[in-house]
Protein backbone atom coordinates (compact mmCIF):
# COMPACT_ATOMS: atom_id res chain seq x y z
CA UNK A 1 0.00 0.00 0.00
CA UNK A 2 1.39 3.27 -1.19
CA UNK A 3 1.28 6.36 1.61
CA UNK A 4 -1.03 9.70 0.77
CA UNK A 5 2.17 11.68 0.68
CA UNK A 6 0.35 15.20 0.50
CA UNK A 7 -0.98 14.18 4.06
CA UNK A 8 2.80 13.51 5.46
CA UNK A 9 4.17 16.88 7.40
CA UNK A 10 7.49 18.13 7.97
CA UNK A 11 9.26 16.52 11.07
CA UNK A 12 6.56 13.19 10.89
CA UNK A 13 8.42 9.84 11.83
CA UNK A 14 7.37 7.84 8.69
CA UNK A 15 9.48 4.45 9.23
CA UNK A 16 11.28 3.10 12.77
CA UNK A 17 12.61 -0.49 11.96
CA UNK A 18 14.83 -2.91 14.06
CA UNK A 19 17.04 -4.57 11.56
CA UNK A 20 19.73 -7.65 11.99
CA UNK A 21 22.49 -7.48 9.01
CA UNK A 22 22.66 -10.96 8.75
CA UNK A 23 25.32 -12.89 6.47
CA UNK A 24 22.79 -13.72 3.61
CA UNK A 25 21.41 -10.50 3.35
CA UNK A 26 24.72 -8.67 3.22
CA UNK A 27 25.58 -11.37 1.05
CA UNK A 28 23.24 -10.88 -1.47
CA UNK A 29 23.35 -7.22 -1.55
CA UNK A 30 27.34 -7.08 -2.16
CA UNK A 31 26.88 -10.25 -4.89
CA UNK A 32 23.83 -7.66 -6.46
CA UNK A 33 26.02 -4.53 -6.25
CA UNK A 34 29.24 -6.51 -7.50
CA UNK A 35 31.64 -4.85 -4.73
CA UNK A 36 34.20 -6.31 -4.83
CA UNK A 37 36.30 -3.90 -1.97
CA UNK A 38 36.65 -6.84 0.32
CA UNK A 39 35.03 -5.00 3.02
CA UNK A 40 32.74 -7.79 3.54
CA UNK A 41 34.39 -10.98 4.02
CA UNK A 42 32.60 -14.33 4.94
CA UNK A 43 35.23 -16.05 6.31
CA UNK A 44 35.96 -13.54 9.07
CA UNK A 45 34.47 -13.76 12.60
CA UNK A 46 32.55 -10.74 12.21
CA UNK A 47 32.31 -9.63 9.03
CA UNK A 48 32.36 -5.65 8.34
CA UNK A 49 29.56 -4.15 6.03
CA UNK A 50 29.91 -1.93 3.29
CA UNK A 51 28.59 1.08 4.51
CA UNK A 52 26.34 1.50 1.18
CA UNK A 53 24.82 -2.14 2.07
CA UNK A 54 24.05 0.11 5.65
CA UNK A 55 22.39 2.53 3.77
CA UNK A 56 20.25 0.67 1.15
CA UNK A 57 19.15 -1.92 3.73
CA UNK A 58 18.13 0.24 5.66
CA UNK A 59 16.18 2.28 3.19
CA UNK A 60 14.10 -1.25 3.08
CA UNK A 61 12.08 -0.31 6.37
CA UNK A 62 11.11 3.05 4.80
CA UNK A 63 10.28 0.94 1.19
CA UNK A 64 7.99 -1.07 2.87
CA UNK A 65 6.34 1.91 5.35
CA UNK A 66 6.02 4.08 2.41
CA UNK A 67 5.14 1.79 -0.35
CA UNK A 68 7.15 4.85 -3.00
CA UNK A 69 4.48 5.44 -5.62
CA UNK A 70 5.33 3.76 -9.34
CA UNK A 71 7.42 6.86 -11.02
CA UNK A 72 9.29 8.03 -8.23
CA UNK A 73 12.89 8.74 -9.02
CA UNK A 74 15.88 9.50 -6.50
CA UNK A 75 17.22 12.54 -7.45
CA UNK A 76 19.66 13.06 -4.85
CA UNK A 77 21.57 11.23 -1.42
CA UNK A 78 23.23 12.43 1.91
CA UNK A 79 25.12 9.70 3.85
CA UNK A 80 27.53 10.06 6.72
CA UNK A 81 28.94 7.52 7.90
CA UNK A 82 30.01 7.40 11.66
CA UNK A 83 31.09 3.79 12.39
CA UNK A 84 31.88 -0.09 11.52
CA UNK A 85 28.54 -1.94 11.47
CA UNK A 86 29.49 -6.06 11.42
CA UNK A 87 27.36 -8.84 10.29
CA UNK A 88 25.11 -10.06 13.65
CA UNK A 89 24.49 -6.35 14.73
CA UNK A 90 21.45 -5.19 15.75
CA UNK A 91 20.25 -1.94 13.95
CA UNK A 92 17.37 0.55 14.49
CA UNK A 93 16.55 2.73 11.14
CA UNK A 94 14.12 5.57 11.44
CA UNK A 95 13.31 8.26 8.77
CA UNK A 96 11.30 10.66 9.35
CA UNK A 97 9.82 13.97 6.86
CA UNK A 98 12.22 17.10 5.99
CA UNK A 99 10.83 18.43 3.23
CA UNK A 100 7.54 18.03 1.00
CA UNK A 101 6.71 20.09 -1.30
CA UNK A 102 5.29 20.23 -5.12
CA UNK A 103 6.63 22.38 -8.07
CA UNK A 104 5.73 21.75 -11.17
CA UNK A 105 3.43 18.65 -11.00
CA UNK A 106 6.12 16.83 -9.37
CA UNK A 107 6.43 16.41 -5.34
CA UNK A 108 9.78 16.76 -3.61
CA UNK A 109 10.12 14.73 -0.71
CA UNK A 110 13.22 14.68 1.32
CA UNK A 111 13.71 11.64 4.21
CA UNK A 112 15.77 12.22 6.71
CA UNK A 113 17.30 8.86 7.81
CA UNK A 114 19.06 7.73 10.86
CA UNK A 115 20.67 4.37 11.91
CA UNK A 116 21.51 3.78 15.37
CA UNK A 117 23.29 0.31 16.62
CA UNK A 118 23.37 -0.99 20.45
CA UNK A 119 22.96 1.70 23.00
CA UNK A 120 21.32 4.67 20.80
CA UNK A 121 25.17 5.38 19.26
CA UNK A 122 23.86 6.41 15.49
CA UNK A 123 26.49 5.05 12.93
CA UNK A 124 24.71 6.56 10.01
CA UNK A 125 22.59 9.20 9.02
CA UNK A 126 21.62 10.65 5.55
CA UNK A 127 18.84 12.51 3.82
CA UNK A 128 16.98 11.41 0.69
CA UNK A 129 15.25 13.71 -1.97
CA UNK A 130 13.09 11.69 -3.96
CA UNK A 131 10.58 13.17 -6.75
CA UNK A 132 7.29 11.62 -7.85
CA UNK A 133 3.89 12.23 -9.42
CA UNK A 134 2.47 14.77 -7.71
CA UNK B 1 47.38 12.16 -0.23
CA UNK B 2 47.28 15.14 -2.05
CA UNK B 3 45.83 17.80 -3.83
CA UNK B 4 44.55 16.33 -7.53
CA UNK B 5 45.37 12.84 -6.76
CA UNK B 6 43.21 10.58 -8.65
CA UNK B 7 41.61 8.07 -6.52
CA UNK B 8 41.75 4.56 -8.25
CA UNK B 9 38.60 4.16 -10.40
CA UNK B 10 35.69 1.68 -10.74
CA UNK B 11 34.17 0.36 -13.60
CA UNK B 12 30.94 -2.61 -14.48
CA UNK B 13 28.76 -2.59 -16.64
CA UNK B 14 24.89 -2.42 -15.13
CA UNK B 15 22.52 -5.23 -16.67
CA UNK B 16 18.94 -6.03 -16.30
CA UNK B 17 19.65 -8.92 -14.89
CA UNK B 18 21.90 -7.46 -12.23
CA UNK B 19 19.25 -4.64 -11.53
CA UNK B 20 16.36 -7.31 -10.77
CA UNK B 21 19.26 -8.52 -8.32
CA UNK B 22 19.33 -5.04 -6.17
CA UNK B 23 15.87 -5.09 -6.41
CA UNK B 24 15.46 -8.49 -4.53
CA UNK B 25 18.31 -7.41 -2.16
CA UNK B 26 16.95 -4.09 -1.21
CA UNK B 27 13.62 -4.48 -1.89
CA UNK B 28 12.95 -1.56 -4.13
CA UNK B 29 10.79 -3.06 -6.75
CA UNK B 30 9.50 0.27 -7.96
CA UNK B 31 8.72 -0.38 -11.88
CA UNK B 32 10.79 2.06 -13.69
CA UNK B 33 13.68 -0.45 -12.49
CA UNK B 34 12.52 -3.65 -12.87
CA UNK B 35 8.77 -3.66 -15.39
CA UNK B 36 10.41 -3.05 -19.21
CA UNK B 37 6.78 -2.56 -19.89
CA UNK B 38 5.59 0.30 -17.56
CA UNK B 39 9.02 1.60 -18.16
CA UNK B 40 9.09 2.04 -22.19
CA UNK B 41 6.19 4.27 -21.54
CA UNK B 42 7.99 6.48 -19.14
CA UNK B 43 10.18 9.69 -19.91
CA UNK B 44 13.07 7.47 -20.02
CA UNK B 45 11.56 5.19 -22.63
CA UNK B 46 13.21 1.97 -20.84
CA UNK B 47 13.91 0.53 -17.40
CA UNK B 48 16.92 2.44 -15.54
CA UNK B 49 19.57 1.20 -12.81
CA UNK B 50 18.56 1.91 -8.64
CA UNK B 51 20.19 5.25 -7.98
CA UNK B 52 21.57 3.11 -5.12
CA UNK B 53 23.12 0.42 -6.67
CA UNK B 54 25.00 3.08 -9.22
CA UNK B 55 26.06 4.78 -6.29
CA UNK B 56 27.47 1.58 -4.74
CA UNK B 57 30.28 1.94 -7.00
CA UNK B 58 31.83 5.10 -5.79
CA UNK B 59 31.59 3.49 -2.22
CA UNK B 60 33.38 1.27 -3.45
CA UNK B 61 36.18 3.76 -4.69
CA UNK B 62 36.04 5.53 -1.58
CA UNK B 63 36.24 1.93 0.58
CA UNK B 64 39.39 1.03 -1.90
CA UNK B 65 41.17 4.11 -1.16
CA UNK B 66 40.64 5.01 2.19
CA UNK B 67 39.96 1.50 3.85
CA UNK B 68 38.08 1.43 7.31
CA UNK B 69 38.24 5.18 7.71
CA UNK B 70 35.38 5.81 4.91
CA UNK B 71 33.19 3.42 7.42
CA UNK B 72 34.29 4.98 10.22
CA UNK B 73 33.62 8.57 8.94
CA UNK B 74 32.67 8.38 5.39
CA UNK B 75 30.54 11.58 4.35
CA UNK B 76 28.76 11.73 0.43
CA UNK B 77 26.41 14.04 -0.76
CA UNK B 78 25.35 13.02 -4.37
CA UNK B 79 22.87 14.41 -6.76
CA UNK B 80 21.93 11.56 -9.52
CA UNK B 81 22.10 13.96 -12.66
CA UNK B 82 21.30 11.39 -15.61
CA UNK B 83 19.79 7.86 -15.83
CA UNK B 84 22.00 4.68 -16.48
CA UNK B 85 20.94 1.99 -18.50
CA UNK B 86 21.11 -2.20 -18.76
CA UNK B 87 24.08 -2.52 -21.12
CA UNK B 88 26.28 1.08 -19.29
CA UNK B 89 29.21 0.93 -18.84
CA UNK B 90 30.07 3.26 -15.45
CA UNK B 91 33.21 4.31 -14.22
CA UNK B 92 33.03 5.99 -10.80
CA UNK B 93 35.79 8.36 -9.74
CA UNK B 94 37.06 10.70 -7.24
CA UNK B 95 40.02 13.52 -7.56
CA UNK B 96 41.58 14.70 -4.39
CA UNK B 97 40.18 18.42 -3.72
CA UNK B 98 41.54 19.12 -0.19
CA UNK B 99 43.72 17.99 2.75
CA UNK B 100 43.67 18.54 6.05
CA UNK B 101 45.93 19.14 9.12
CA UNK B 102 44.84 17.79 12.38
CA UNK B 103 45.88 16.33 15.41
CA UNK B 104 46.67 12.19 14.36
CA UNK B 105 43.58 12.79 11.57
CA UNK B 106 43.16 15.18 8.45
CA UNK B 107 40.36 15.42 6.45
CA UNK B 108 40.45 13.96 2.91
CA UNK B 109 37.47 16.22 0.86
CA UNK B 110 37.47 14.75 -3.10
CA UNK B 111 35.19 15.58 -5.60
CA UNK B 112 33.39 12.35 -6.56
CA UNK B 113 30.78 11.09 -9.31
CA UNK B 114 29.70 7.96 -11.83
CA UNK B 115 29.95 8.48 -15.30
CA UNK B 116 28.70 6.26 -18.28
CA UNK B 117 30.37 5.46 -21.59
CA UNK B 118 28.78 8.53 -23.76
CA UNK B 119 30.54 10.38 -20.80
CA UNK B 120 27.93 11.77 -19.78
CA UNK B 121 28.07 12.54 -15.84
CA UNK B 122 25.16 10.12 -14.27
CA UNK B 123 26.14 11.31 -10.74
CA UNK B 124 28.42 14.12 -8.97
CA UNK B 125 29.09 14.85 -5.58
CA UNK B 126 31.55 15.39 -2.91
CA UNK B 127 32.66 12.84 -0.46
CA UNK B 128 34.85 13.31 2.62
CA UNK B 129 36.62 11.26 5.21
CA UNK B 130 38.52 11.74 8.50
CA UNK B 131 42.27 10.28 7.95
CA UNK B 132 44.04 8.95 10.59
CA UNK B 133 47.79 9.43 10.37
Amino acid sequence: MTADFAALSVGLEVSNRSLVLDTALVAGYVDAVGDRSGIFDPGAGRPAVPPMAVAALSLRGVLDDLGIPEGTVHAGQELEFSGVVHVGDALTCKATVAQNSVRRGSRFVGLRLSVEAGGGREIMSGKSRLVMPA
Amino acid sequence: MNEGDVLPPVERTITQDGIAKYAAASGDFNPIHVDEAFAADSQFGGTIAHGMLVAAALSEVMSAAFGLDWLDSGRLKLRFRAPVFPGDTITAYGVVKSVGEGEGTGEVVSSVGVRRQTGEDAITGEASVRVRR
